[in-house]
């Protein structure tokens, strides 16, 4: 119990750093701590096998993407957050939208009391398919009664990679030339 | 088998004429006249079986139970179909000489066969809707022969005008069929006529239906105030003046009447309003007939003065006088007209009666045959319009009319004071064809009254100097023939037990189906009637001689005649102003009505709500558009208020629902 | 589990309340994508503590299929700013406005 309310300060805390840091790079290192909080909140609602996963993934995977691209993008360019800012107040209805968005969570999940049922094992084995959150338990379900949604997944991840290559790419399909020659910047491709 | 060939005879010869009328070239004429002359022939073929008590009649087809379509050659029918292609023939005959030389020759044929075709379709039908299909098709015939010069500007509002005022009176048909169709539940005559009077209807409803076939026969036999298109008509050649606006076609409505006589003698007020407008017609025409100088606008009043004598014949009851006016009619009219176009053909169109004047020594044939045919129309004993207008007259008086009476005889003074006019005028003194016509008072020819002065208009406008050119055998043999009815056919109703009056014995109803005023006793003899209404002739006459016939008068026929033109009233000269009442009346408003859609309604309502949904629809995309900013932030917040909004549904619409 | 679900959907709710502001006040594209990264990670925390509280793996399941589609999500956005990077020369969302109706 106390450990919850230690990971959720540490998370709110985390993801308002993340929110209003200057440099991209301090969100990054605050994103990062937030999802090892989250990770470690998982493992008190019995997902190992997510927590695992939220590492790997996203701190492992989707932060060190950030992280590169910010290298990327900062070398040898002025700062980010130029330009006028053409909707100044726009802070004040996303806070309200927001605040009205909070307050409407909290109170559906209020008024629709949960009764919670006891897992067969509150300790879950990894090995053990019956144990609720247990890798076992998990996999069986995903490539069993849920393998369809998965093979979608694997299908959008896919037409992702190609999408990515195709934006991002020096070179569209077929060889041809995705930019003028003029603007040729001196830069190693992202990708190659 | 022979009633179809005499009915279809002529649209074959329409057709054929049409379509191969420039191969033909000058023998579409001939071939034109045979056609109608045989189906006559077979007409005279068929006078026994007509003439049986129920008359010849055959199938067509038959479409639902009530409608059947066939052909039915009765007493009735048999005169006019023996009229039609009778003197039908003749005036093809002498359009063939008439016409000759015109471009369109064939085309003017094919037109008159088309023409002999829907009159024989109109009388030959034995329901009311074949009848209404021949009524347009005359209609139309109408509007093709009387626009035929069409480079005309004339001619061509002369037809439309006549054919939209046809149109009226085909409309008031129709509603008529509508009510007989809903009552009956038939369209035959023999279904509409099993009983009389006809149980079905009421009083009004039979009122109803007398009056929309009524106001038919008034457009179609330019009864007032639908008259206004029959002068106008004149703009045709004038063997279609014969032929249509004389013989046959105008005179569709008399017939009307007289086969629709079982429901006239059933209302009393139908026959009452007939008899008044019939009347009216002709004293009206008759007057108009003392104010006109073309010679074919007289014969064209007088026309008109005449059918209004046949309707107020068949209108009050008396069937029989206005058929027999009708058959009269048909010869001496046509024999007039034929003669006025010797006339007209002779002195290159010219149509002008103050233009001509003495051409009696000139014409004399044409003189002949125009003197029979006054004598005819005027009614001097003995010529075939002394019987028939007698009967007629007498026969409003006979029936209980005595003020319709007292018209007619009137009338009958006033026709012979205009139709002396035009003879004195046209065939007697000197000729004034070389006196200018400012000395004549001709200042402006259409508002004179003659429309054709200008000898371009006319159909030889290659020849340029075609005066008094030899007539054809083919134009006066027609009219000599023609003059042998136009004096004894009025014999047939000669006496008491007279031919005429055995043929209709029993074939139509009595006057009064209801008796109401019992047996009215005329207050005068018919002989003491024929006698005054010989006098009020004589006096006429005399008139007429006095003021145009008699040697001082002749001796200054210019001056005379001048000053008529000059003083004639206005009000006669533009025929009591019923064409510029119309133009008031119904052609400013529509014009009017015209120009407000114009102006108002179709660019203010029409227009601007087409436009208002447009500029509404671009508003909206401008209003969707202000949400297009471009900025990324605005769309999340956006899905941010969606959210919110997803949220509030769930917050408070599904409290407790989960588990 | 000792603590109510309520707190951790509440949690959940805080996170999601601080993402929000962070997509629309922030304009720097990479700290935008971040938020909604975070965005991610508040709905995976109500569908996992839900399916703890109902012992129903359905939530976790899904939970991973958001990761994994998060994941491409990232990659695409992360192409995209790289692109317009290349070829404005800076990064501000605000710039990026060639959709304007």
């Amino acid at each position: 119990m106390i450990a919850f309310w230690i990971l959720a300060l540490l998370m709110i805390a985390s993801a308002v750093f993340t929110v209003t840091a200057k440099q991209p790079v301090h969100s990054v290192v605050g994103l990062l701590v937030n999802f090892i909080a989250l990770a470690a909140t998982y493992l008190t609602l019995q997902a190992e096998f997510l927590a695992v996963m939220q590492i790997v993934v996203y701190s492992g995977a989707i932060l060190i993407l950030f992280v590169f691209v910010i290298a990327l993008l900062s070398s040898g360019t002025k700062p980010f957050n130029v330009g006028p800012d053409r909707a100044p107040r726009i802070l004040i209805p996303a806070v309200i939208a927001a605040v009205l968005a909070l307050a409407g969570i909290t109170v559906a999940a209020l008024r629709t009391p949960v009764t919670v049922v006891q897992a067969t094992s509150t300790n879950g084995t990894t090995g053990d398919a019956n144990a609720f959150g247990s890798v076992a338990n998990f996999g069986a379900a995903l490539f069993t009664t849920h393998l369809l949604p998965f093979e979608i997944t694997a299908f959008i991840l896919m037409v992702s990679v190609i999408g990515v290559v195709l934006i991002a790419g020096d070179e569209g399909p077929a060889g041809l030339s995705r930019r003028k020659p003029k603007r040729n910047i001196q830069r190693e491709p992202i990708l190659k | 088998m022979l009633l179809y060939l005499v009915w279809l005879l002529p649209l074959i010869g329409a057709v054929v004429l049409w379509a191969f009328g420039p191969q033909l070239k000058s023998w579409a004429g001939p071939v034109g006249s045979a056609l109608v002359g045989v189906s006559f022939a077979a007409t005279l073929v068929l006078w026994n079986e007509a003439t049986a008590p129920h008359g010849l009649h055959v199938g067509l087809v038959s479409w639902l139970a009530g409608w059947d379509f066939g052909l039915q050659l009765d007493r009735l029918s048999l005169i006019w179909t023996l009229v039609i292609t009778g003197v039908g023939f003749l005036i093809h005959v002498y359009s063939i000489g008439y016409m000759h030389g015109d471009r369109a020759f064939a085309r003017f044929f094919a037109y008159m066969n088309f023409f002999v075709f829907a009159m024989l379709t109109l009388v030959l039908s034995d329901n009311v809707v074949g009848l209404l299909v021949g009524w347009g098709l005359v209609g139309l015939a109408s509007y093709f022969l009387i626009g035929f010069w069409f480079y005309k500007p004339t001619a061509v509002s002369a037809a439309r005008k006549a054919f939209v005022m046809n149109v009226v009176g085909d409309v008031a048909i129709l509603f008529s069929i509508f009510l007989i169709v809903s009552r009956i539940g038939a369209i035959g005559y023999d279904r509409i006529f099993a009983q009389t009077p006809p149980p079905a209807f009421g009083a009004h409803e039979l009122f109803l239906i007398c009056l929309g076939l009524f106001i038919g026969c008034a457009a179609k036999s330019a009864q007032v105030p639908l008259h206004t298109w029959l002068p106008d008509a004149m703009e045709g050649p004038t063997p279609v003046s014969a032929l249509i606006h004389a013989a046959t076609m105008v005179t569709a409505g008399v017939y009307l009447i007289a086969r629709f006589a079982p429901l006239w003698s059933a209302s009393p007020d139908a026959q009452e309003l007939t008899g008044v407008i019939g009347a009216l017609t002709a004293i009206s025409g008759a007057i108009l007939g003392c104010a006109q100088w073309d010679i074919k606008r007289i014969l064209a009043y007088s026309t008109m003065s005449q059918i209004g004598y046949m309707i107020m014949g068949v209108g009050v009851g008396a069937y029989g006088s206005g058929v027999f006016h009708f058959l009269t009619h048909a010869f001496f009219k046509a024999q007039l007209f034929l003669g006025a176009g010797i006339v007209i053909h002779a002195l290159a169109d010219e149509q002008d009666v103050r233009r001509m004047g003495g051409l009696r020594k000139m014409l004399p044939f044409a003189f002949v045959a125009m003197l029979t045919g006054v004598l005819a129309i005027c009614g001097v004993p003995g010529f075939s319009g002394f019987f028939s207008k007698d009967a007629v007259v007498y026969g409003a008086l006979e029936t209980g009319h005595p003020w319709l009476y007292a018209i007619g005889v009137i009338t009958a003074g006033i026709t012979a004071y205009y139709m002396f006019r035009l003879l004195f005028v046209t065939f007697f003194g000197a000729y004034r064809g070389n006196v200018d016509p400012s000395d004549l008072g001709i200042r402006h020819p259409e508002l004179a009254g003659t429309a054709a002065t200008s000898s371009s208009s006319g159909h030889h406008p290659e020849e340029e100097e075609p005066h008094r050119h030899a007539r054809s055998w083919l134009m006066s043999g027609p009219v000599a023939v023609l003059i042998l009815p136009t004096i004894f056919i009025g014999w047939l109703d000669a006496g008491g037990n007279a031919p005429w009056k055995r043929y209709f014995e029993g074939f139509f109803p009595p006057a009064h189906a209801f008796a109401a005023n019992g047996a009215y006793v005329p207050p005068i003899s018919e002989t003491l009637s024929t006698a005054l209404v010989f006098a009020v002739v004589v006096a006429g006459f005399a008139v007429a001689y006095l003021r145009y016939g008699a040697s001082p008068a002749l001796r200054d026929a210019i001056a005379r005649l001048r000053t008529e033109t000059v003083r004639m009233p206005g009000v006669l000269a533009n025929a009591y102003y019923f064409d510029a009442a119309y133009e008031a009346l119904f052609v400013r408003p529509a014009y009017a009505l015209g120009r407000w859609f114009y102006r108002v309604a179709d660019p203010h309502g029409i227009d601007a709500g087409v436009r208002e949904v447009a500029v509404s629809a671009q508003w909206l995309g401008h209003l969707f558009r202000s949400f297009q900013t471009g900025l990324v932030r605005a769309y999340a917040l956006t899905i941010a208020v969606g959210v919110v909004c997803f949220v509030a549904y769930y917050a408070f619409a599904f409290t407790g629902a989960a588990r | 589990m000792t603590v109510a679900p309520e707190n951790y959907v509440a949690l959940s709710a805080v996170l999601f309340f601080i993402g929000v502001v962070g997509v629309i006040a922030r304009r720097n594209p990479l700290i935008m994508l971040m938020s909604i990264e975070l965005l991610f990670n508040a709905s995976n925390l109500a569908l996992v503590t839900y399916a703890r509280a109902w012992v129903n793996n359905v939530g976790h399941i899904f939970a991973f299929l958001v990761i994994t589609v998060a994941a491409a999500e990232a990659a695409i956005a992360l192409a995209i700013v790289v692109v317009t990077f290349r070829s404005r020369r800076f990064v501000d969302v605000d710039e990026v406005s060639a959709l304007k109706g």
